[in-house]
């Protein structure tokens, strides 16, 4: 990484968050124009409804504008981050009770792959869904009601009619393969 | 590890995630094999189909923004000034501050006054908002008279340089100037620039004729002293052998990455 703070031409996450950390809008207004559409989308896809998952989307951001000085790169990935509090509180929000306020400065999530450029994005996109695709049904939909509908193993397997070891060995099948994207 | 992915996925339930939650509290190793099963687990955004909120969301949520940081000044003004004989008329600016405080809006210094007591006001926060914004204007327009009086003494000292900036590449038809004056370590600048996608910025350089290239600032809109006009400052009797604007992420960067768009030499 280059001392500027860009890798080839993108600007890295940990530079805007610096600069939002001394108040730069338009470092906000950048870091919003990376991520917006994937934290709106999958939380979209979790409620169901375009105006919750806008809510989410800008209360999110708004707390990254609010505590980014206290945001350490070193402990984790600020794309991670932002996927697992979004999720996290559109599942809160379906579940009708209000989220827990993560900390930008606690729960580190180890995000390896790169996801600051649009490119990066829409190819990791098109990997996720080729091995979604080619998933068994019964994998799919057990990783889909896991995560997208915040249900646990046990209620899982109540809907499926599978026995509970059963359901967690798919998803974690299921997982396995979905890891292969980042290699 | 595979337990951490389930918990990750929220999928495990009750007595068991609370078990696995209470044991990574305790261990390193398992906190950073969560926050990778995390990592993993937040693969599953992208299987979401990708949409785009509205674009009225970004303008809300800088709007709100900028209020918040105007609500924050507010409360921070008391502490970085005091005015001058504020102290014998504050019990009546505060007792006559719902009738009398129109006539201080009209007056640019008594509005710095009437803040530090208004600002105390917590009952009247959407007339202290508007008096704010009154607050700002006068900031801004000593501002605006402090970096004029600089742009004057550069224009005015006869060892100013100018350079003519021509345009490059892509802005062949652009055109820029720089008066750069090396003893005061100040430039002023103007250009002509197309309009830039969203995204990016234009910044201005300085080339000295030994070292890195000088950060003269972000071609902003905000940023203009006058007219067409910035200014910029730069380390005193910096030897500027040319002057370069290129176009980079938004925001800017520390060191020149894009594309040249206006070059100069001295």
């Amino acid at each position: 990484m280059s001392p500027q703070g860009t890798v080839g031409d993108v600007t890295t996450d940990g530079w805007l968050l610096a600069r939002i950390g001394k108040k730069d809008e338009e470092a906000l207004s950048a870091l919003y124009d990376r991520y917006n559409r994937l934290v709106f989308s999958m939380a979209k896809r979790i409620l169901g409804d375009t105006g919750k998952a806008e809510e989410i989307l800008d209360d999110l951001f708004y707390q990254v504008w609010q505590t980014a000085g206290r945001f350490d790169p070193a402990k984790g990935s600020l794309a991670g981050w932002l996927l697992v509090t979004a999720r996290n509180r559109a599942i809160s929000r379906l579940r009708g009770r209000s989220g827990a306020s993560e900390e930008l400065d606690e729960n580190g999530v180890t995000l390896r792959l790169d996801v600051e450029s649009r490119a990066a994005q829409n190819s990791l996109v098109n990997k996720v869904r080729t091995v979604m695709e080619g998933l068994p049904d019964e994998q799919r939909t057990a990783l889909e009601c896991a995560y997208f509908e915040g249900m646990p193993d046990t209620a899982i397997a109540e809907k499926t009619g599978q026995p509970l070891e059963t359901v967690k060995t798919r998803m974690r099948s299921a997982m396995e393969s979905l890891k292969k994207v980042l290699t | 590890m595979e337990e951490l992915e389930l918990y990750a996925l929220g999928a495990l339930s009750g007595e068991e995630a609370a078990a696995l939650q209470a044991h990574v509290a305790e261990c390193g190793e398992c906190t950073m094999k969560l926050a990778q099963a995390h990592g993993s687990a937040a693969l599953m955004a992208f299987a979401a189909k990708q949409e785009r909120p509205a674009g009225t969301i970004k303008a809300e949520l800088m709007a709100r923004i900028r209020a918040n940081r105007e609500e924050e000044d507010r409360f921070a003004w008391p502490l970085r000034t005091q005015a001058p004989g504020l102290g014998a008329g504050r019990a009546k600016m505060e007792s006559d501050a719902k009738g009398s405080w129109w006539n201080w809006v009209l007056v640019p210094a008594a509005v710095l006054l009437a803040l530090v007591s208004l600002g105390l006001s917590w009952q009247n926060r959407k007339i202290a908002a508007e008096l704010q914004k009154e607050r700002r204007a006068a900031e801004l327009l000593i501002h605006d008279r402090e970096e004029i009086e600089k742009l004057v003494s550069v224009l005015a000292a006869p060892d100013t340089v100018t350079v003519k900036l021509a345009g490059t590449g892509d802005a062949a038809n652009a055109s820029g100037v720089v008066k750069y004056n090396g003893k005061m370590g100040v430039m002023v600048y103007s250009a002509e620039l197309p309009a830039l996608p969203g995204g990016k910025s234009y910044e201005m350089w300085l080339m000295p004729t030994n070292g890195a290239a000088i950060n003269a600032g972000v071609l902003r809109a905000s940023g203009r002293v006058w007219g067409n006009l910035w200014t910029a400052e730069v380390p005193a009797k910096t030897e500027a052998k040319g002057f370069a604007v290129t176009i980079e992420p938004a925001g800017g960067v520390a060191q020149p990455t894009g594309p040249k768009v206006l070059v100069g030499a001295t």
